[in-house]
């Protein structure tokens, strides 16, 4: 029975057969019109289609993906589209260029590295592996560091731990997948960006706003799904090995076989240590704690005529030891820290195709179990987490691919323990709890030629949250055929976990007073966004402006301005709200040399001591630049990265200082072989005094919460990849 | 900061080398993306190549090269050594039949 049940739950989803429709125009010197008779061949699955009249195309795309749409036609440039099957729910705009207006226009045959997609209805921004391999370093949490949307930043002097943060909210908020399956959640939310390794990355999708009630009812601030090396595309084998100024070094082996026609195994191993402790700046605390994790990701896919199918297993231990210089394991003596942490999972992933090929059904199920235990100095905490998780989508068209329609059902079974001990007061907070979540849920997507829609709701019952009611709604519209104007509205809601969300307060000698009701988080979240895309001087480029306002019906705060030296833990109702306006320019300033420019203003503020106020530790501004530059026989790259942070709030009346990053990366290109070299923060900018009151640990006053900038300096580091495909 | 600027000079100063140069179009056989970026790398890869790019719609590819390095003979054999056909030069056929299948012969 048992056995059966497992079996049973080891199915999932991936992709069915999905059509593409679109509009293809030729522009001038006179006027913008619709092109009959433009070949659109589909490269890989080697389909090719003409243009109607006025213009429309459909086409299907092949079990292939991503795939290559290639639009020629006499008198004019031709263009490509990478598109994959996500795409299905989007109408294409594809505008073709008059040879005689322009001689050359510069259009890249290969993937753009950073990019929002136009097809989407959804604003998604997309990252490839080529904008990975910009900033080469080491874990998912990493992995955003050339990029503006997403801020990464520490979350404790003690233990490095690093966290994300989309649309000026932490990580928590943001719900986190993998290949749609839930990712990061729960016990992990606190430091699993920083264990799974960034190599395994095929590429990001970072969604503002609400996204599809599909995956779920926890995209409160936006939704990021990973996805990882596909077993059938990956190299067969990969090698990376990373080495850095700081004593951290890393060793990522992954390769993918066929094991019949239609089975493929991927498997993906990977090692990380810091092992150098150090103190530069000699406050008698190491300045990043020493860790070793190794990974363990092993993965099948099964592509049939009926079904397709992805299994898999992940597991992974993770330890880190950190604090003051003197203490270690053998000699405990002064203030430590240390964590350890185990994870295993089993995933799957089934899809099923109808009769019709629109119609598909797709199951994905996963479980998961994690544990957690360790200390900050006499502060010390525990977790433990079990999870089953079950979601089933039934696909299909209502009379035309204009309109689909998602219907599903999904469970949420978890049982999560979290405690964190008091020792000045004698107290133990925490608590255990059981969540059975049953839900469902319905979405309906429109794709006109210059309108699409996603309309969707979930209504899901909670047996501590009560129920809940999430609907939500996306929208876009073609102004032009350069550009796009996208809305968006939804509500979402989590149950949070107030131990593991803020773990890293316990580097601190603050109490903790937690005595409110256990209430789950809800907020509305409302977005406006503007893409255009633009040819200039012959070479494409796009500026985008969006606007974010999350607004919390209820929220729970840690409040540090009540009360010094306590942290106080409150539910607020219509108090908290967080405004995110950001700006990016991306063009190819030269041929190979390509340009982004972007600025964020966040404003993110929640009843603190009994006033709205500002968040603390979150930088109000953020200018980024990043500039690349690809020699044209692809031998070297180059990429230097800017960012800089205004100044942020600390509790109590206090403020950090403005700060700025650059970081820098070569890389040389062989055959076979990547080999790279590179700077991080070779401003050197570091925050004096880190921890506060160093010098006594077990003081009252003591506190490493408070970092807004780099505690170490400058650092060097040197890798290669070697691919045999 | 003076390291620092010395440090950049360093690593950008490679993209920078004057060179003389000769041209070739070859025609080939490529079909889709990945025969392009076979086909562009290996010849990248070639010592005495400046740069290769190739058209997938007229499947030319054009190099630049260092005619003191490398001829267009010997450009040829390395298209042809990879499975496509360099102008009337033929493929390699063992290459050609370890092509993925998008850029075999007619699989397209």
């Amino acid at each position: 029975m048992k056995i059966n049940f497992l079996i049973g739950i080891l199915f999932l989803i991936s992709s069915y057969t999905a059509q593409i429709k679109g509009v293809v125009q030729g522009v001038d010197s006179v006027a913008t019109k619709p092109l009959k008779n433009v070949k659109i061949t589909l490269l890989r699955a080697g389909t090719t289609v003409y243009s109607n009249e006025d213009g429309s195309f459909e086409i299907l795309l092949g079990k292939q993906s991503p795939d290559t749409l290639l639009f020629t036609a006499k008198g004019y440039r031709s263009d490509r589209l990478v598109v994959t099957r996500q795409d299905r729910f989007a109408a294409l705009n594809v505008v073709l260029v008059s040879g005689q207006l322009v001689r050359e226009i510069v259009v890249s045959g290969g993937k753009d590295a950073h990019g929002i997609s136009k097809l989407k209805t959804l604003h998604i921004e997309e990252l490839t592996s080529a904008e990975f391999r910009k900033a080469a370093c080491c874990n998912l949490s990493e992995s955003f560091e050339t990029n503006a949307t997403v801020d990464v930043s520490m979350s404790d002097a003690i233990s490095g731990a690093k966290k994300i943060q989309l649309l000026g909210l932490d990580a928590a908020y943001t719900q986190l997948q993998f290949e749609n399956i839930p990712f990061l959640r729960g016990l992990e939310s606190a430091y699993g960006l920083g264990v799974i390794p960034g190599t395994w990355l095929e590429s990001i999708q970072i969604t503002k706003g609400t996204g599809s009630v599909v995956n779920g009812y926890e995209s409160m601030a936006g939704l990021v799904n990973f996805e990882f090396k596909k077993p059938k595309e990956m190299q067969r084998l990969g090698l990376n090995i990373y080495q850095n100024r700081f004593g951290r070094s890393e060793l990522n082996l992954q390769g993918g076989q066929a094991l019949t026609q239609r089975w493929h195994m991927g498997t993906f191993l990977s090692a990380a240590t810091i092992y150098g402790a150090q103190d530069h700046n000699q406050d008698g605390f190491r300045d990043q704690a020493l860790s070793s994790t190794v990974n363990w990701l092993q993965r099948f896919s099964y592509q049939g005529p009926k079904m397709e199918a992805q299994l898999g297993l992940l597991a992974y231990v993770d330890d880190k030891a950190g604090g003051q210089m003197s203490f270690s394991k053998q000699n405990p003596v002064g203030y430590g820290m240390a964590q350890q942490s185990q994870h295993f999972s089993v995933f799957s992933k089934t899809g099923f195709f109808g009769k019709k090929p629109a119609q598909s059904l797709g199951i994905i199920a996963q479980l998961k179990y994690q544990n957690l235990a360790g200390f900050y100095g006499q502060r010390v905490f525990s977790g433990q987490e079990k999870r089953v998780y079950l979601n089933a989508i039934y696909d299909d068209i209502l009379g035309s691919a204009d309109h689909k329609i998602k219907l599903g059902i999904s469970f949420l079974g978890l049982q999560i323990e979290q405690f964190a001990q008091q020792p000045f007061v004698g107290v133990q907070l925490g608590l255990q709890r059981t969540e059975l979540v049953p839900g469902v849920f319905a979405e309906y997507a429109y794709s006109g030629n210059r309108l699409s829609a996603v309309v969707g709701a979930r209504y899901d019952q909670h047996n501590l949250a009560g129920d809940q009611f999430s609907p939500r709604a996306h929208l876009k519209y073609a102004l032009t055929p350069q550009l796009d104007l996208r809305l968006t509205a939804g509500r979402a809601w989590r149950l949070p976990n107030f131990v593991i969300d803020n773990l890293s307060l316990l580097a601190s000698s603050f109490e903790w007073q937690a005595n409110q009701a256990l209430l789950p988080e809800i907020s509305n979240n409302v977005g406006a966004s503007l893409v255009q895309g633009f040819v200039f001087r012959k070479r494409k480029g796009s500026l985008s402006i969006d606007a974010y306002h999350t607004r919390f019906a209820q929220q729970l705060v840690a409040d540090r301005d009540s009360l010094f030296g306590v942290v106080v833990f409150k539910n607020i109702a219509n108090n908290s709200l967080a405004t995110v306006i950001q700006t990016e320019l991306a063009y190819e300033v030269l041929r190979g040399l390509d340009l982004r420019l972007a600025y964020k203003f966040q404003d993110v503020r929640a009843l603190y001591n009994g006033t709205l106020q500002t968040q603390v530790l979150l930088p109000k501004q953020r200018y980024f630049a990043n500039l690349a530059y690809q020699t044209r026989n692809k031998r070297w790259n180059y990429d230097l990265t800017y960012s800089r942070y205004s100044a942020v709030r600390l509790p109590q009346e206090g403020s950090g200082k403005p700060w700025a990053l650059l970081n820098l990366q070569v890389t040389r290109n062989f055959k076979k072989l990547e080999c790279y070299l590179g700077g991080e923060n070779l401003l050197n900018v570091r925050q004096q005094q880190p921890i506060i009151d160093a010098a006594n640990p077990f003081g009252s006053t003591f506190d490493a919460t408070q970092i807004w900038a780099p505690i170490m300096g400058w650092n060097a580091y040197f890798g290669l990849r070697f691919n045999v495909k | 900061m003076k390291n620092l600027l010395l440090f950049i000079l360093l690593l950008v100063s490679p993209a920078f080398f004057a060179q003389k140069q000769a041209g070739v179009s070859i025609q080939t056989n490529a079909q889709c993306g990945d025969c392009k970026e076979r086909i562009e790398t290996e010849l990248n890869q070639t010592k005495g190549v400046i740069y290769a790019e190739l058209n997938l719609e007229t499947k030319v590819v054009e190099i630049k090269f260092r005619p003191g390095k490398v001829n267009p003979e010997a450009l040829h054999k390395v298209i042809t050594s990879i499975g496509y056909n360099a102008d009337d030069q033929k493929a390699d056929p063992r290459a050609q039949k370890a092509l993925p299948l998008c850029c075999q012969p007619g699989g397209h």
